[in-house]
């Protein structure tokens, strides 16, 4: 291609097309390079872009793509799943680092429906002695993360994984003891936040 | 033959009209956006009143602005610069008047239905169709005194301008009627034709060419006319008018998909979508350089000339925003950006910076010359350039910072990526509070420098004596051998290469391997041909478009066939292919008669405009809101429901999710639940009595869609209304509330617990039907 210089010439030297339109003229400049650059780049774009998805097949669709990224996910998880225990739930229950954090993630979390008090509205009271779904450490552990679906409460296991999980069940452990009574409750009243 | 000398003289009360009805329809349009940008941050400013509320007015604000202000606007821009361009009177009185208190009526009745409740549920689309119908007509109205015009005109050739009110003409009456396809209900209510995927395609074609040919095309028109007339300077470069007009208007057409990057889309269109986005950067720039250069040796009126100020600044503004447009189609930007502010943000520069200040421009540059006396004040007109700029500064660096600091918030994992940073909602929207503050603030200097521009308008008019503008020209007969036949027109070198070359690249994209093979053969060969006969024939060639241009009515044919193309390419291929295997791998369950009730008042408070339903194929997506979408699950959405802005939580998984108690403290009092939460309560949802009794009529027209409604007779859809509600009324009451099963919010509760609900289906096996 023959380099043409690019310079916009003074006005006036351009040569103007002949006819005029209400007065307004026309010059008939030829099209600055780096503009035909980016119509050409993106034209040329398009058919390797076409090409390595529609064509060749070589870049995975959306759905293979985010089915691959949710696999090494799952596998990450599955890694590092804790070994949960009762014990070792009560012992973090007592730690004021683990209390904190849980009583952080409670309240923007659980507390729209078990309150900031734990005592319960829309979901059940977390302080008294009654249990639906088991009131052992590991029983509410697995309550948390998987939910009860059927009762409104959702799984929380994906969105909060399993740190933020077990920090906010050391939270409401640190309102019971090791060794309290527990007691079967067959359902839970809502009522308005009190 | 003598020529006769004879004097013409516009019709430039019109323009006038248009103008006066610009200034006012401007201010209630700004006003109402300053009013839900608001409400955002302050949700005591929905008043609790069903009328006031965001999800009703929102589109009052975008339906005001763009066909009421920039619509008035460009009728203003296009019936003054027309008259002139082609030496002629519009061709008839009656029409223009017509067209001016029939867009107005269709105005007033949008702001009247809209608050109402009255929606099809379609973005930029929300009108009822009685009112779809009066603005076909006003839109013939308009063409045909247009086109009349055209045709009576004493200049033989086209104008550039001209070129793209006659795209802007043709192009928007296509996409507005295809989009509004209804089947009524009722006088005010009715389903659109479309559904699901196909609905969203043919929604985003529209809306997205909605900018295009709306407040794209007829303003590069408006700039074409009026910048070299302030600016006193020859238009930079006609051979860049030819190559940026034509491939604008034929690209432009295919970018509507990017709007539905990364969701249930197939991939294909989102390919094509993105791509097509790319290329249509060049073709923008193209009227952006033709603007600015058109300033070259005038750039130091600008120091005085408060037009120009607008005019420079609404052309880079421009740039700007379509530069822009094809960062953001890029589908990992998308994945960001989608959902959030940024896009706000994008959008304003367009409206305030492009098409508002190109209205300003055209408006001081219009009122001497129509009212026969100076403008009142310079020095206000230039004040409100200054606040003008200063706003849109604001508002657009908010709402940058606000989407990008909520996406990378959404997207954020932690944990190694295998859990949300930030898992609840309300943290994102609590730290964006700052910069959404911010946009009230530029969004409102930018309303006081339009208050500055009514003020300087009356000032100026008060008192003045109206002035129409005359020519005085010569009857001359048609110079012989100017026109062009049809067949001349198609079957010329540069048409029958054009239709080739995206033909061929067709093939090559879509067709099978044989298919695909020849088709880039094709366009290998078609291009090489091009090259090679160029430099012999462009003259010829040349010739033919100067020719071209003295006959209107080939011209606006081949600009149809331009924009008619991308089109049916992206369209047809999903209407053919069965919905059966649309589905992918789930399909979803036909509403109840009370969930579809309550769908229908999901789509009359608007939700659909803060709340998506579609979880895009992304990691982040799927963690907050569970499996991606499948395109079985809103299969029989009429109309689709995957919405566009996420101001709050995605709902498409929704159901089940919560109890019900849940459902009915949050939509009494949102912040009950979620405290920090910005939705606005709903208290007329608890208090007003459901109308079941359109259902029938309802459940006809969906049926006739082909939604598989068993055959239901009117006494059992009110028997399964009242069953299910009285259901969920007595799981409400166990839980403490009492609420009579008649109440509208048991239906809009029915309708977010089937949400998500959809079953599984078998592989496809490609039995015959």
């Amino acid at each position: 291609m023959t380099p043409t210089p690019d310079q916009p010439t003074p006005p006036g030297q351009d040569p103007l097309r002949p006819h005029t339109f209400d007065g307004i003229q026309e010059y008939d400049k030829r099209l600055p390079n780096w503009w035909l650059m980016t119509l050409y780049g993106a034209i040329i774009f398009w058919a390797g872009y076409w090409f390595y998805y529609e064509r060749a097949h070589l870049g995975l669709s959306n759905a293979a793509a985010v089915q691959q990224q949710m696999a090494v996910i799952e596998a990450e998880r599955l890694a590092s799943t804790p070994t949960l225990d009762d014990a070792s739930l009560w012992k973090m229950s007592r730690n004021p680092i683990f209390v904190e954090a849980g009583r952080a993630t409670f309240n923007t979390t659980c507390a729209s429906c078990h309150t900031e008090k734990l005592t319960g509205a829309i979901g059940p009271n977390l302080v008294d002695h009654l249990w639906i779904h088991g009131g052992r450490p590991t029983e509410i552990y697995a309550t948390v993360t998987n939910g009860v679906l059927v009762k409104g409460m959702p799984s929380w296991g994906p969105v909060l994984g399993p740190r933020k999980i077990t920090e906010a069940v050391a939270y409401i452990l640190s309102y019971h003891h090791e060794g309290e009574p527990i007691e079967v409750q067959a359902a839970w009243v809502p009522h308005a936040p009190q | 033959m003598p020529d006769q000398k004879i004097t013409i003289e516009y019709n430039d009360r019109i323009v006038r009209q248009f103008l006066i009805a610009t200034v006012i329809w401007g201010l209630v349009g700004m006003l109402v956006g300053l009013l839900i940008a608001a409400q955002l941050n302050y949700w005591q400013l929905n008043f609790a009143t069903p009328w006031l509320t965001w999800g009703r007015i929102r589109p009052l604000h975008t339906n005001a602005v763009i066909f009421a202000f920039v619509g008035n606007m460009m009728f203003a821009g296009v019936y003054y610069s027309t008259q002139r361009l082609v030496k002629a009177r519009l061709a008839s009185d009656f029409l223009s008047n017509l067209h001016f208190w029939g867009w107005q009526l269709i105005i007033v009745a949008a702001a009247i239905t809209l608050p109402l409740g009255y929606t099809r549920g379609k973005e930029y689309a929300e009108l009822i169709w009685p009112i779809n119908i009066a603005v076909v007509l006003i839109w013939v109205v308009f063409a045909v005194n247009f086109f009349w015009t055209l045709a009576r005109r004493r200049e033989p050739a086209l104008y550039v301008a001209l070129w793209f009110y006659i795209a802007t003409i043709v192009t928007v009456a296509m996409l507005y009627i295809v989009n509004h396809l209804s089947i009524p209900t009722g006088l005010l209510h009715s389903y659109p034709i479309f559904s699901g995927v196909q609905d969203a395609l043919v929604q985003w074609w529209y809306g997205h060419n909605a900018v295009a040919f709306f407040l794209t095309t007829p303003i590069l028109g408006i700039m074409y006319y009026f910048l070299p007339k302030a600016a006193e300077r020859p238009v930079y470069s006609y051979r860049l008018s030819v190559v940026h007009f034509w491939s604008l208007v034929f690209v432009y057409i295919w970018a509507g998909p990017h709007h539905l990057l990364n969701t249930a889309l197939p991939g294909w269109l989102q390919n094509l979508g993105m791509t097509f986005s790319l290329m249509l950067w060049a073709p923008s720039w193209g009227g952006m350089l033709n603007g600015l250069l058109t300033l070259r040796g005038a750039w130091h009126k600008l120091r005085t000339d408060p037009v120009l100020k607008f005019f420079a600044a609404a052309v880079t503004f421009y740039g700007m925003a379509t530069f822009e447009g094809p960062l953001l189609s890029i589908k990992s930007v998308n994945a960001l950006a989608h959902y959030t502010d940024w896009i706000i943000g994008h959008v304003h520069v367009g409206t305030l910076g492009w098409n508002g200040f190109m209205a300003a421009g055209m408006i001081y540059w219009l009122l001497p010359r129509l009212w026969n006396k100076p403008l009142y004040s310079t020095a206000l007109a230039n004040l409100h350039f200054w606040i003008g700029t200063v706003g849109i500064l604001l508002y657009v660096a908010a709402m940058w910072t606000s989407g990008i600091t909520q996406g990378l918030m959404l997207n954020a994992t932690t944990e190694h990526g295998t859990v949300l940073a930030y898992p609840n909602f309300l943290d994102t929207l609590n730290t964006i509070r700052p910069m959404m503050l911010m946009r009230v603030i530029g969004g409102g200097l930018y309303l006081a420098g339009w208050v500055l521009l009514a003020y300087n308008f009356y000032r100026t008019v008060r008192g003045a004596q109206p002035v129409n503008g005359t020519i005085e020209v010569y009857e001359e007969a048609p110079a012989p051998g100017t026109r062009l036949s049809l067949g001349a027109t198609f079957f010329s070198a540069p048409t029958v290469f054009a239709v080739l070359a995206v033909g061929f690249a067709t093939m090559w994209m879509l067709g099978s391997d044989l298919v695909s093979t020849a088709g880039l053969a094709g366009a290998v060969a078609c291009l090489i041909a091009c090259v090679a006969l160029l430099p012999s024939r462009g003259g010829a060639w040349n010739g033919w478009y100067e020719k071209l241009l003295l006959n209107a009515l080939p011209f606006t044919l081949l600009t149809f066939f331009a924009v008619v193309a991308g089109g049916l390419i992206q369209i047809i291929p999903t209407m053919i292919v069965q919905q059966a295997q649309n589905v992918e791998d789930r399909i979803q369950v036909p509403y109840t008669p009370l969930e579809l009730a309550g769908r229908d008042l999901y789509v009359r408070e608007g939700c659909y405009l803060c709340h998506s339903q579609m979880i895009r194929t992304l990691v982040p997506d799927i963690l907050r809101y569970g499996d991606y979408s499948r395109l079985g699950e809103s299969i029989y959405d009429h109309p689709f429901q995957w919405g566009s802005k996420r101001n709050g939580p995605d709902l498409a998984r929704v159901g089940g999710k919560y109890p019900n108690i849940w459902h009915l403290r949050h939509l009494e009092d949102p912040r009950a639940i979620s405290p920090g939460s910005n939705m606005p309560t709903y208290p007329w949802l608890l208090a007003n009595n459901l109308d079941a009794s359109v259902l029938p009529a309802k459940i006809k027209v969906q049926r006739m869609l082909g939604v598989p409604y068993g055959p239901l007779s009117a006494q059992q859809i009110f028997d399964q209304v009242d069953d299910q509600a009285k259901g969920i009324a007595k799981d409400l009451r166990a839980s403490g509330a009492y609420i009579a099963p008649e109440k509208e919010v048991v239906a809009l509760i029915a309708y977010l617990q089937t949400l998500g609900k959809s079953v599984p289906v078998p592989p496809k096996t490609n039995a015959a039907p």
